[in-house]
């Protein structure tokens, strides 16, 4: 009988001795307790733990990017889209007063005297 | 260990089955190592109350300070930390002994506490059940022994052979509790199976 047959042989008769009397087992069962009273769980890993479980139900963070992703590149399409619209608006605009200053027959300077300004001003009232 | 699917890579399921011990977990491993744990330490302690005293202080370290740790790091950890603290029961054990042999007057403790293992074990070992056929008796005289050969063996040895083949450690797992290299280990595991199957032949017990 080679060594690892003597093991297993005196393994097994060894865990048919663990019948133990009723006060130490009960004894032992305290202990247990007393001892999962005090287990240690750190909350960051609960934290974490829950995290990782709120990913997994939504199918783990492999497939949260193609599902963020789409609407993520729609919302800055539409972003730029409307900041463009937005400057050509307002380019527009001041392309249409230029314009107009040109095509008038008020000569430029007319704008840039203090005494025309106030005049339009009054006369507006 | 966890298993893998046969392609090198692990479901969903079964990554998430590598997790922090619940108390649910750590209950029921502790309700599955707390009788040889406490027999490991009766055959090193010889003493039915400090034994039990020293599986409920590895069991409360455990939980303190490893509650946390996942399922499967749970045994070795457990193994350490129960060596550990039957080597801090020596050592309180040489402490408490110089003081006795200063003081002669607790002399009658101490040789009470030196009395003959055996008579320790009786409780423990010798319970055979109620069917009571001859063979289960002759079983339980055979257990006996061999718990008080373990009892006789060098401490390292037994350790050795306790970790290695009742707890089920591999090679590596017993040297990190030990603190020792493998090949200490397998020699240790060896001497003690040796000797171990010797002493059992010597008295006419074919295993």
């Amino acid at each position: 009988m080679n060594e690892q047959q003597t093991a297993y042989r005196i393994k097994q008769l060894l865990n048919r001795g663990l019948d133990l009397d009723a006060g130490k087992l009960a004894r032992l069962k305290t202990a247990r307790e007393r001892a999962l009273a005090r287990q240690r769980i750190e909350a960051p890993v609960f934290v974490l733990a829950l995290a990782d479980n709120v990913l997994g139900r939504l199918g783990g963070a492999s497939s949260l990017i193609p599902r963020m992703l789409l609407p993520m590149a729609v919302l800055i399409l539409g972003l730029i889209a409307v900041n463009q619209w937005q400057e050509s608006q307002v380019a527009a605009e001041i392309e249409e007063i230029d314009a107009a200053v040109l095509t008038g027959d008020l000569p430029l300077d007319a704008y840039l005297d203090k005494g025309f300004d106030a005049w339009l001003k009054r006369s507006s009232h | 260990m966890i298993p893998s699917d046969g392609h090198g890579l692990l479901s969903k399921t079964e990554k998430k089955e590598a997790p922090l011990a619940s108390p649910n977990e750590l209950a029921e491993f502790l309700a599955g190592v707390e009788r040889r744990a406490y027999k490991q330490a009766l055959f090193a302690v010889r003493d039915s109350e400090n034994a039990l005293d020293i599986v409920q202080d590895s069991m409360l370290k455990l939980a303190e300070k490893y509650g946390n740790k996942p399922v499967a790091e749970l045994p070795m950890l457990f193994q350490r930390i129960l060596q550990n603290t039957i080597r801090d029961f020596y050592r309180r054990q040489r402490v408490r002994s110089l003081w006795v042999t200063l003081f002669s007057s607790l002399s009658a403790g101490r040789e009470d506490e030196d009395s003959d293992p055996l008579e320790t074990l009786d409780a423990a070992a010798g319970s055979p059940s109620a069917a009571g056929p001859a063979d289960q008796l002759a079983q339980s005289q055979v257990i006996e022994i061999i718990e008080k050969e373990l009892q006789r063996l060098p401490a390292r040895q037994r350790q050795a052979f306790l970790l290695r083949y009742w707890e089920e450690l591999d090679v590596a797992e017993t040297a990190a509790v030990m603190g020792c290299s493998e090949g200490s280990v397998k020699t240790h595991c060896s001497r003690a199976a040796h000797a171990l199957a010797a002493a059992l032949r010597a008295k006419g017990i074919e295993l």
